[in-house]
């Protein structure tokens, strides 16, 4: 990762359905607070405006953003460049100039009148009950609480719904129920209760508003999104890292990075050159760090037992071709040019898209890296014997000697590299787990001399 | 006898288009004078001047120019003076175009009086000065970009002219729309555009980096009329143009508003008041009005217009 290019700003992709594809810390940490997943469809509001007007403009736009991220209003200004439909149909989004202000905390009225209004928004049950919290109106929105409604009106609301760890005989003084939990005959869902005092005065209310507030919204029909349902979630003890780790590690890992790029660019005052420098280690090492995380997480998955992959026909020219619109501004700024041969739809293996397509960008992204500056990185898609069609990925650097050729392939191996002063931030499991994909997939992925000297890997799947 | 039918049938017809053409030529006489009394009662400075007019007119015209040579390339026979009318009457009846041109020309009008009156310079503020010299290189080129374009805006302001990648990413698709049959011109003017290197997008870009710091761009003198509205606007939470037209005289109570919801005290409003507006009184009651009553107030006012 280029070091200039993240100073002030984060860099992130979106696809064609608006969905993050990838994300620098801040953007990513910033997306999981706002209650999204990476890769998924991006879930901080005013952003995922400016991305869909971007590409249905197909301009590029400057705007300033604001979000909330649970504990401080986020402020940031974007720059989002929409890509053609080659290159996935996504866009680029560059986000400069962040800043955190901490919410100065409403008074307890005006929170507690958030709150109900938060809360009358999204009950999907609301009644109106008279001073004897006995039903007089009532509106369900939700099918699985609709009985509600045909509940005989003047009946006492807490006989209808089961409330949970409220054992004394009903009825209860209202704000002993507003707040308790319950559930619904016929309803898999927990709900919420909310009794609002209506009137004057709350000692002796008029009535009540009554909210049932559900916890989660309700399944359609049990379908789950398209993505998901290829890799069904493997709660197994196996997985500490990628189930346990990462999640809690990503954000404390984040933070570093961003205190640590704040003092290294003197954002935040004045400071000795040999300070900032240090600061520029601790973030770089910082993000090795996070890196080392997504790749550990990475390898728990290819290292369970019955990992597989889908089936699909993947069109390699087109995977070589989006590989190298993600890593374009990568490319650019090492001035490395990215050639992608062959014809689309001429070389159709069956295999599962995103896994080619993760293998590619490990390939490109270390033909990037490794290589001299300003060469060019071939990738080709060919056809190959016995039913097989291939991708090879050529770079001009140094190449790999026949020795070291299985060796590159071994799990945290990195061939000399950790000499390099802490600027390299591989963890050395990449390539072992692009090998461990392509051989789920019936492949295989092997190295060789490129013909104009340089490394040659080649990836080789079943053809369709 | 047919003949003659004919001719009464013919002079019904003839009646009815005169008559039409009549009553539109009497509406167009019949509103010289109050918009006469309008123009002749503000003063040169008035929302709608001359001046204005025939910036407003100007840019118009030059925005159509553009999309006519995108269109027709390097052939003679697409310069046509009727169809570059013909363009320019379409885009005139775009209402958010003519509210951005006259935004514009304010913009450019304001800084020409604020230099008069104040010596506040258009181009190079001393705001812009510290920021070029900054230690952060990053800063610093956004600084000098910044620096050229606003000198390039003011050169277009007294050419009356509007390069189209000024524009705001919503016009700009929407003008470029309306040459959409040329699809090669059209996408090559598409993939040239960059928000982000517009002057608007430059200046809310350099705004933007100066963090907590942007509270000193508040302040006209120093940061010069240009850098003062995105800096405003961005506190806000407003559009540009407004911050731009606050500035206007006769707008006085506006801008109090905008800045005191930016935050800035009475003692601090009142200053500013006195460079755009001199003959403005800052209203009393503004020491006593929070800063989230005043944007407010504001937001409550704006669906308004």
């Amino acid at each position: 990762m280029d070091q200039t290019g993240t100073l002030l700003g984060t860099y992130g992709l979106t696809d064609g359905r608006d969905r993050l594809l990838s994300a620098d810390a801040p953007l990513a940490e910033l997306q999981e607070r706002c209650g999204g997943d990476l890769p998924g469809t991006l879930a901080i509001p005013e952003l995922l405006a400016l991305v869909q007007q971007a590409r249905r403009m197909g301009l590029r736009i400057a705007r300033s953003f604001s979000a909330y991220d649970g504990d401080a209003e986020v402020s940031a200004f974007a720059r989002i460049h929409p890509l053609g439909p080659d290159d996935g149909g996504g866009c680029e989004v560059l986000v400069e100039n962040w800043q955190r202000n901490p919410l100065i905390p409403p008074s307890a009225r005006e929170f507690a009148d958030r709150i109900d209004a938060i809360d009358r928004a999204t009950a999907e049950v609301s009644a109106r009950l008279d001073a004897g919290q006995r039903l007089q109106v009532v509106s369900a929105r939700a099918r699985d609480a609709a009985f509600l409604e045909a509940a005989p009106l003047g009946s006492l609301w807490s006989e209808l719904v089961d409330l949970q760890d409220i054992t004394h005989h009903q009825p209860l003084h209202w704000r002993l129920l507003d707040g308790a939990s319950c559930r619904l005959a016929g309803s898999a869902r927990d709900w919420r209760v909310r009794l609002i005092p209506i009137g004057p005065d709350p000692q002796s209310p008029a009535g009540f508003e009554l909210l049932l507030i559900a916890d989660a919204p309700l399944a359609e029909g049990g379908q789950t999104d398209n993505d998901q349902a290829e890799v069904p979630i493997d709660a197994s003890p196996a997985r500490l890292v990628g189930t346990a780790l990462t999640p809690v590690l990503r954000q404390p890992v984040a933070r570093i990075i961003a205190n640590a790029e704040t003092m290294r660019a003197r954002l935040a005052g004045p400071l000795r050159e040999e300070y900032s420098e240090y600061a520029g280690t601790i973030a770089s090492a910082g993000q090795h760090l996070a890196a080392m995380l997504d790749d550990l997480a990475d390898l728990e998955v290819v290292e369970t037992p019955g990992f597989s992959t889908a089936k699909e026909p993947v069109d390699l020219a087109d995977a070589a071709t989006r590989a190298a619109g993600i890593l374009g501004v990568r490319a650019q700024n090492r001035e490395t040019i990215l050639a992608v041969e062959g014809a689309r739809g001429e070389t159709i293996a069956t295999a599962e898209f995103r896994r080619v397509l993760q293998i590619l960008i490990n390939l490109v992204g270390n033909a990037i890296a490794y290589a001299p500056a300003a060469s060019t990185v071939t990738i080709s898609a060919v056809p190959a014997s016995d039913g097989r069609v291939a991708v090879t990925v050529a770079d001009e650097g140094p190449g790999v000697a026949p020795e070291q050729a299985e060796r590159i392939f071994d799990k945290f191996e990195r061939l000399g590299r950790d000499s390099d002063g802490g600027k390299d931030k591989g963890s050395g499991l990449g390539l072992y787990i692009s090998r461990r994909l392509a051989e789920a997939m019936g492949g295989t992925l092997t190295v060789g001399p490129a013909p104009g000297g340089g490394a040659l890997f080649r990836l080789e799947l079943p053809a369709a | 006898m047919g003949e003659e039918t004919m001719d009464l049938a013919a002079d019904a017809t003839v009646e009815v288009t005169l008559r039409g053409g009549l009553a539109r030529e009497g509406r167009a006489l019949a509103s010289v004078v109050p918009v006469l009394r309008h123009l002749l009662g503000a003063q040169t400075q008035g929302l709608v001047s001359e001046a204005i007019l025939a910036r407003v007119r100007g840019m118009v015209f030059d925005c159509a120019a553009q999309l006519l040579a995108a269109k027709g390339g390097r052939d003679p026979s697409a310069r046509d003076p009727d169809a570059l009318d013909a363009l320019a009457e379409g885009l005139m009846a775009d209402e958010a175009l003519l509210a951005h041109c006259h935004a514009l020309a304010a913009e450019g009008l304001i800084a020409e009086r604020l230099m008069q009156r104040h010596a506040v310079d258009p181009v190079l503020s001393p705001l812009l000065q510290e920021l070029i010299a900054a230690e952060d290189p990053a800063v610093a080129s956004l600084a000098m970009a910044t620096l050229a374009a606003q000198s390039r805006f003011v050169q277009s302001q007294r050419r009356m002219e509007l390069p189209l990648g000024e524009l705001p990413a919503e016009l700009f698709h929407a003008l470029t729309a309306r040459i959409a049959d040329a699809g090669a011109a059209t996408a090559g003017l598409q993939a040239a555009y960059d928000e982000g290197a517009s002057r608007v997008g430059l200046m809310a870009r350099l705004v933007g980096s100066m963090r907590r710091g942007a509270l000193a761009a508040l302040g006209i003198e120093h940061a010069g009329l240009a850098l003062f509205a995105t800096a405003l606007a961005n506190a806000t939470r407003s559009a540009r143009t407004d911050a731009v037209l606050s500035c206007h005289e006769g707008q006085s109570l506006r801008l109090a508003l905008l800045l005191r919801a930016a935050g800035l005290m009475p003692a601090a409003i009142g200053r500013q008041l006195l460079l755009s507006d001199p003959a403005a009184r800052l209203p009393e009651a503004i020491g006593a009005l929070s800063a989230e009553r005043a944007a407010a107030l504001l937001a409550a006012e704006r669906p308004a217009r």
